[in-house]
């Protein structure tokens, strides 16, 4: 097979297949999550009061488990993640809500792993700059 | 009587490491190998014999050791009350001292006649000992004697071993956790293996420091020791992972618990560490930053080592003492205080004109992905350690959980199997856009059909979709790349393909833990976001479809065993129409001798495709609550796990690096010298 030909047949089937993947998601609204999953979220984003700080999903102990039921009656109820998460929040503090996006501590969080990237990057950049720079002089 | 001749082996393993670090300061400008022999092996064989005489004690149910009453008992079974030598605080100390011993002994085995890099890293590994065996001579001190005895345990104890002892009737036993799965006797000597092993490439390093050795010599006597101690690692938090599916029953394998952190942590810098070295070998460059890498790996074992054993952060895998964690923090700034000293004084004498090409070239991709295993690192051990510094810096209690780690592994994961894949295949110096191209092109567009084929079987998770595609992407890369180089030599494709693998297995072993990354992250994306987790409360004799498997509850049984009580359920596991068993499960709660909280055991079926995961949530006999999770391709991610140690295995095989009579004449050679 010639190079042209590889080419053109490698870059049809990626034009074809990326197609399928955006109309994919396009088409099809994603589905709701279930009762089961978002208990599963929200007991994995939730300490678990006396439990060595593992959260209501990570722990055996058998108030992690009256908790889960709690989250699950609650969810059963219509309530809403933020509403569930606020009332252990009101309840315990919180620090007991492991789901760090809505306390203004978690912006020095998100923000210095995201500058330790950057700057990374930018020494890479300088690496290879400050060596051209040496091969010109 | 054996905790005294237990307590004596530790003061003269003790005694042989400061000998071990006086003669190797003394000898290191003569290089005598033959002067470290006595105390290598008096070290050597005084730590094997703490260690037979814990397990001694262990076995004969010694219980005037507080260590054995409060660890053991009676009805333990053979196997947990072996590995009980190392399974509590004071014992697995000895495990790490023995360890330690045992790699001493190999490294000293392997010097040269006349070696004087080799002689002060044996000192500087002696250091290290010194301060396992001085914590095992004090506070942790794992011979200690009862005085006082609560009955079934020991209350009090007197680390000096010559007190009137109480002796407990019978022992407490181990952590019921511990004693419910076969894999908790394997997994932390794994662990502690790795941990153990990445003394050896730091000793080196900072004994290259101390001598202006700032050639490559440390990194080629090293390199298979941290190969060694990585593939250990990584087996060991595989194996924990596995442990923790099997047992703890909420289905996962991963927490982000601090200890888990700690045990990544190293991992990720050892992961940095083995690639920046290959570029020093390579292409003469980042001998600085491997320096840096080797220091900040060891002192992330030692961190992980604090966070394990101080009890500063709660975490279900801390032991409960914490008298030896100001210790170990003194111990852990030390290392990093003292090493990174030593760096700055030698950084004129180390550093070098970076050399980098392009950045599109196998150098410069390496490069960007150490970038990112440590930006990688850096988060995971921000977010572990951010609870502690927003404490002391504001009194404020926050947390930090799987929802922060799990956003910040994502992306970062991606961006690294992305990476991989273009620079697994790329030629050193320059890869040209044409090249890299052609070398692609095949593997975008199977990476992409791949992509399409998850969307069109209904996945509707982005990034399950772009995990598998570049999964792919990444596979077909590397098996292409085997492919056309096996096929362009002379003796064809079969015989070819031997030879070319053969050729340079430290290249080919690293494609294969390459691909083993790729499963493991494939798997990861759908056991996460592919599950379908139900519960489900059935009566005797009734059946429950959940995501295409049907569970009929046949009946409950109760055992009876002399270390536990357990009770279960027989659950058939069926098709959807519910006519032919495919296996018979049997979730189960144990309840452990001495311990009130029962552990549940689930019970899995694995499948071609899913597993199907059933544990007991409660309820009674009459009406069984049952947590029902179904995962998909949940058995990748033992087999990719498993294939990351193997290519790190087959990396071993690489032909060693010339080996020179001395360390000294790397240092008249030319340090930007290109070895391809």
């Amino acid at each position: 097979m010639s190079e042209r030909a590889r080419n053109i047949i490698a870059i049809a089937v990626s034009v074809l297949a990326l197609a399928v993947i955006v109309f994919g998601f396009s088409s099809e609204p994603a589905a709701e999550a279930s009762a089961e999953d978002r208990i599963a979220s929200l007991s994995a984003a939730i300490r678990c009061p006396f439990c060595n700080g593992e959260s209501l999903a990570d722990s055996q102990a058998g108030v992690a488990a009256d908790y889960r039921a709690l989250i699950a009656e609650q969810v059963a109820a219509g309530a809403t993640d933020e509403e569930i998460m606020d009332e252990f929040a009101a309840n315990f503090g919180d620090s007991f809500i492991l789901d760090t996006s809505t306390s203004a501590w978690s912006i020095a969080l998100w923000l210095i792993p995201v500058l330790a990237l950057v700057g990374g990057a930018g020494v890479l950049v300088f690496m290879k700059r400050s060596a051209s720079d040496r091969e010109v002089s | 009587m054996i905790a005294l001749a237990g307590y004596a082996a530790i003061f003269l393993a003790l005694g042989a490491a400061i000998v071990i670090v006086v003669l190797g300061i003394r000898h290191s400008s003569d290089g005598d190998r033959s002067a470290l022999r006595v105390p290598v092996l008096v070290f050597l064989g005084a730590s094997i014999a703490s260690f037979v005489l814990l397990e001694l004690a262990i076995v004969t149910h010694d219980f005037s050791i507080a260590y054995v009453a409060n660890n053991t008992s009676t009805t333990t079974p053979f196997l947990f009350l072996f590995a009980a030598g190392w399974a509590a605080l004071e014992g697995s100390i000895v495990l790490w001292g023995l360890l330690l011993a045992i790699f001493t002994y190999l490294v000293w085995r392997q010097l040269d006649r006349v070696d004087g890099l080799g002689v002060l890293a044996l000192a500087v590994m002696g250091v290290v000992s010194i301060f396992w065996f001085g914590l095992m001579a004090t506070a942790a001190n794992p011979f200690a004697l009862c005085t006082q005895s609560g009955g079934d345990f020991c209350v009090q104890s007197s680390w000096w071993p010559l007190v009137a002892g109480a002796i407990p009737i019978d022992g407490r036993g181990p952590n019921p956790l511990l004693q419910n799965h076969i894999l908790m006797a394997v997994h932390p000597p794994m662990l502690y293996v790795g941990y153990v092993g990445f003394t050896v490439p730091f000793a080196f390093a900072i004994a290259a420091l101390w001598r202006k050795d700032s050639g490559r010599m440390w990194l080629d006597r090293t390199h298979r020791w941290s190969l060694i101690s990585w593939a250990f690692l990584i087996f060991g938090i595989v194996l924990g992972g596995w442990w923790s599916y099997e047992v703890l029953g909420w289905g996962g394998y991963w927490a982000w618990d601090p200890v888990e952190n700690a045990a990544l942590l190293p991992w990720l810098a050892a992961t940095a560490f083995i690639h920046s070295a290959i570029v020093q070998r390579k292409r003469g460059m980042l001998q600085a930053w491997n320096f840096i890498l080797v220091i900040v790996t060891f002192s992330l074992t030692i961190l992980g080592t604090f966070l394990t054993r101080s009890g500063v952060i709660a975490s279900v895998h801390a032991f409960s003492q914490s008298t030896v964690g100001p210790l170990l923090l003194g111990f852990l700034a030390l290392i990093v205080i003292g090493s990174l000293a030593l760096f700055a004084v030698r950084a004129s004498d180390v550093a070098q004109a970076p050399r980098l090409d392009s950045l599109s070239s196998r150098e410069g991709y390496i490069l960007a992905n150490n970038l990112i295993l440590t930006v990688f690192a850096f988060t995971v051990l921000f977010g572990t350690l951010y609870p502690l510094i927003v404490q002391a810096m504001s009194g404020d209690e926050v947390a930090v959980g799987r929802p922060f780690f799990d956003r910040a592994a994502v992306p970062l994961g991606l961006l690294l199997l992305l990476v991989l894949g273009v620079g697994s295949i790329s030629p050193w110096r320059v890869a040209s856009p044409e090249l890299l191209w052609r070398r692609l092109r095949a593997a975008i567009a199977i990476g992409l059909v791949a992509g399409a084929i998850a969307v069109g079987i209904g996945v509707d998770s982005l990034s399950v979709v772009l995990t598998i595609g570049l999964g792919v992407f990444v596979m077909s890369a590397i098996v292409i790349r085997f492919f056309e180089m096996s096929r362009s030599r002379p003796e064809g494709l079969r015989s070819g393909a031997a030879k070319v693998f053969r050729n340079d297995l430290g290249y080919w072993g690293g494609q294969v833990s390459h691909l083993g990354l790729a499963l493991v992250a494939i798997a990861l994306a759908t056991t996460s976001g592919l599950a379908v987790r139900d519960t489900v409360v059935l009566a005797p004799g009734e059946s429950v479809v959940v995501s295409g498997y049907c569970l009929e509850y046949s009946e409950a049984f109760a055992r009876s065993e002399p270390h536990r009580e357990t009770q279960g359920v027989h659950i058939a596991l069926m098709d959807e129409s519910c006519s032919s068993t495919k296996a018979e499960l049997e979730p189960r709660i144990n309840t452990y001798e001495g311990s009130s909280q029962p552990i549940g055991t689930p019970d899995v079926w694995t499948g071609f495709v899913d597993d199907v995961y059933v544990g007991i949530a409660g309820g009674s006999a009459e009406r069984i609550e049952l947590n029902v999770f179904v995962f998909p391709l949940q058995w990748l991610l033992w087999v990719g796990g498993l294939i990351v140690v193997a290519g790190g295995v087959i990396a071993l095989g690489r032909k060693p690096a010339r080996r020179r009579e001395t360390s000294d004449d790397v240092t008249h050679q030319e340090p930007g010298a290109t070895h391809v």
